[in-house]
């Protein structure tokens, strides 16, 4: 009998849960953010199916503040996976210009990205979409089920959650339910660049040092990825070796400066590191408990 | 192998085997075979054992030892970075070395050498070597094409004008993580002939204006055009510095490509 490694434990557990998903839902989705953590959901999707693709289409809620690099990656993968990719923006956002430097992090990502999510999953039924969420990124998280019930309003009760013995998933719901799945919940950041690292998963090059155009706003490293960043009078954008832990709107995600520029040298980084992921999130800072009420009103 | 290639330890190690040998009887020839070191090497440590023993013959360390050196004092460091975060009075586009020492015998009445200043700046890690230039043009690489494409045209039309090049950068010191207490230091440095260092030093991200002033000075001491080759900022964003320099063709400012590997240049250290 061969033991399996810690990752192949938790590529099994994924797997499982997302075949779990596949028979019991009617019409799931995949939330595809193009991060990393998306980008090692995907591989496992397309494990799990093999030799067919996964049975389900990628959804993108996308706020238009993306760095361009993630934009080319979405389509190129897109184009070579053959999956169906739904781009959703909400219009509304659209219409009202809703953007992160005039209305603020709070209402851009209300707006664009909680509201944004909700339409696409009414406007196309889907009753249960997969995410990238994992329990280490952050405290609301960890809490999580990873089966995560959300009422009709697509609102989310951390009080009232299911019971996952055994990892036994019930997925019973109510009309007008849907299931927020995480088959990652239980993968730490390390866990996730070390399989992409044997696994030799495609990932945004942004997660790479080079040196990038950056300002300093309130000490986070700010990259101006196009025209649309406004810099202060006088302001000259140093170029500085950076990379990003995690992805998001440009404007709203910090960088580190680091040297790492291939994946043995993120992992021995991510080993040295006693800071969080999502540090560089500035959405995560708008108040305190900001992450948990985001996600009861909805947001992934 | 040459004698002066040799560690200290390894050196020690062949003189007493040449001693030995010495001793049993081998001539001068066969030892310096034997040993690699040179006859004259093997003469000299067969001559300091018949002089003073064993103990005489392992060479004394070479160079000054470790602490001895002329270190700066508290005052004058505490002078020497008030005066980096200033422009110099003189015109000179940032503080060289010389100009440091000058400025502080002026302020203290006691002697640097602008030797012990370069030292100093080396440990603050504030002595950015300029970048490796030379052989580019036949390289067959990205920042060899970029070299022959976009630098090389330029520097010929300066050169035949007659023209100075210089190379500068802007770039933050310490690099990496750093203790809470210590400051941040946004280095603008600039390289001028042989690799002379004229630099300054900011508390915050150099705004518009301290690039300007830096060009400034540049074209005020220079006697025809200037090409500058500039590293670490992203010009194109400012609208003060596009405009600034459309009225100044004089200074060709020419943008290291971001992530090219150019290395610095081992002459100049």
């Amino acid at each position: 009998m061969t033991t399996l490694t810690h990752l192949q434990r938790l590529e099994a557990e994924s797997i499982q849960i997302m075949r779990e998903v596949v028979a019991e839902t009617e019409n799931p989705v995949m939330l595809y953010s193009v991060g990393k953590d998306s980008a090692v959901m995907l591989h496992l999707a397309r494990k799990a199916f093999a030799p067919s693709p996964p049975p389900f289409p990628l959804l993108h809620v996308d706020t238009r503040w993306k760095f361009r690099a993630m934009y080319e990656f979405r389509d190129r993968m897109a184009e070579e996976i053959g999956m169906d990719l739904i781009v959703h923006i909400n219009p509304e956002g659209v219409e009202k210009d809703i953007n992160p430097f005039t209305h603020g992090s709070a209402i851009h990502t209300d707006v664009m990205k909680t509201e944004g999510l909700k339409q696409a999953l009414e406007k196309y039924g889907f009753d249960a979409a997969f995410g990238g969420a994992r329990r280490d990124e952050e405290k609301s998280r960890a809490k999580e089920r990873v089966f995560s019930f959300r009422t009709a309003a697509h609102r989310w009760d951390p009080k009232n959650q299911r019971p996952e013995l055994w990892k036994l998933y019930n997925t019973r719901k109510h009309k007008g339910e849907s299931i927020r799945v995480f088959p990652l919940s239980n993968w730490t950041e390390l866990d996730i660049w070390q399989y992409i690292y044997l696994q030799n998963i495609p990932i945004v090059p942004l997660y790479y040092s080079a040196e990038r155009p950056v300002v300093e706003r309130d000490g986070t490293l700010i990259m101006v990825d196009d025209e649309r960043m406004p810099l202060e009078p006088g302001e000259v954008p140093m170029m500085r070796k950076v990379r990003f832990r995690t992805l998001g709107c440009y404007p709203l995600t910090g960088a580190i400066e680091s040297e790492a520029d291939t994946l043995p040298a993120i992992i021995q980084e991510m080993l040295l590191t006693n800071t969080s992921e999502r540090q560089g999130r500035v959405i995560d800072h708008d108040s305190a408990a900001s992450m948990e009420k985001k996600k009861q009103e909805g947001y992934f | 192998m040459a004698t002066k290639h040799l560690s200290p330890e390894l050196l020690n190690e062949r003189r007493l085997e040449a001693v030995r040998l010495r001793l049993d009887g081998h001539t001068v020839a066969r030892v310096a075979q034997q040993t690699g070191l040179s006859a004259p090497t093997v003469s000299a440590a067969w001559k300091a054992f018949r002089e003073g023993g064993w103990e005489a013959v392992p060479v004394r360390q070479r160079g000054r030892k470790s602490g001895q050196a002329s270190s700066l004092g508290e005052r004058e460091q505490h002078i020497l970075w008030r005066l980096l975060a200033e422009l110099p009075s003189s015109p000179l586009p940032g503080w060289s070395s010389q100009a440091l020492a000058e400025a502080i015998a002026a302020e203290t009445g006691s002697e640097v050498s602008p030797r012990a200043i370069e030292h100093w700046l080396a440990a603050q890690d504030l002595k950015p070597t300029p970048l490796a230039l030379a052989g580019l043009a036949r390289r067959r690489s990205t920042p060899g094409r970029w070299y022959r494409q976009q630098v090389q045209p330029v520097l010929e039309r300066v050169r035949q004008a007659g023209g100075d090049v210089w190379q500068g950068g802007v770039r933050v010191s310490p690099l990496g993580e750093q203790p809470p207490d210590e400051p941040r230091r946004y280095q603008l440095y600039l390289h001028g002939k042989r690799g002379a260092l004229y630099t300054r030093c900011l508390p915050a991200p150099p705004m518009a204006e301290a690039y300007l002033a830096l060009f400034e000075r540049l074209l005020a001491q220079a006697v025809g055009p200037v090409a500058l080759l500039f590293h670490g900022a992203w010009f194109q964003a400012s609208p003060e510095i596009q405009a600034w320099l459309k009225h100044h063709p004089e200074l060709h400012l020419i943008n290291v490509a971001p992530n090219l590997t150019l290395g610095s240049d081992p002459k100049v250290r």
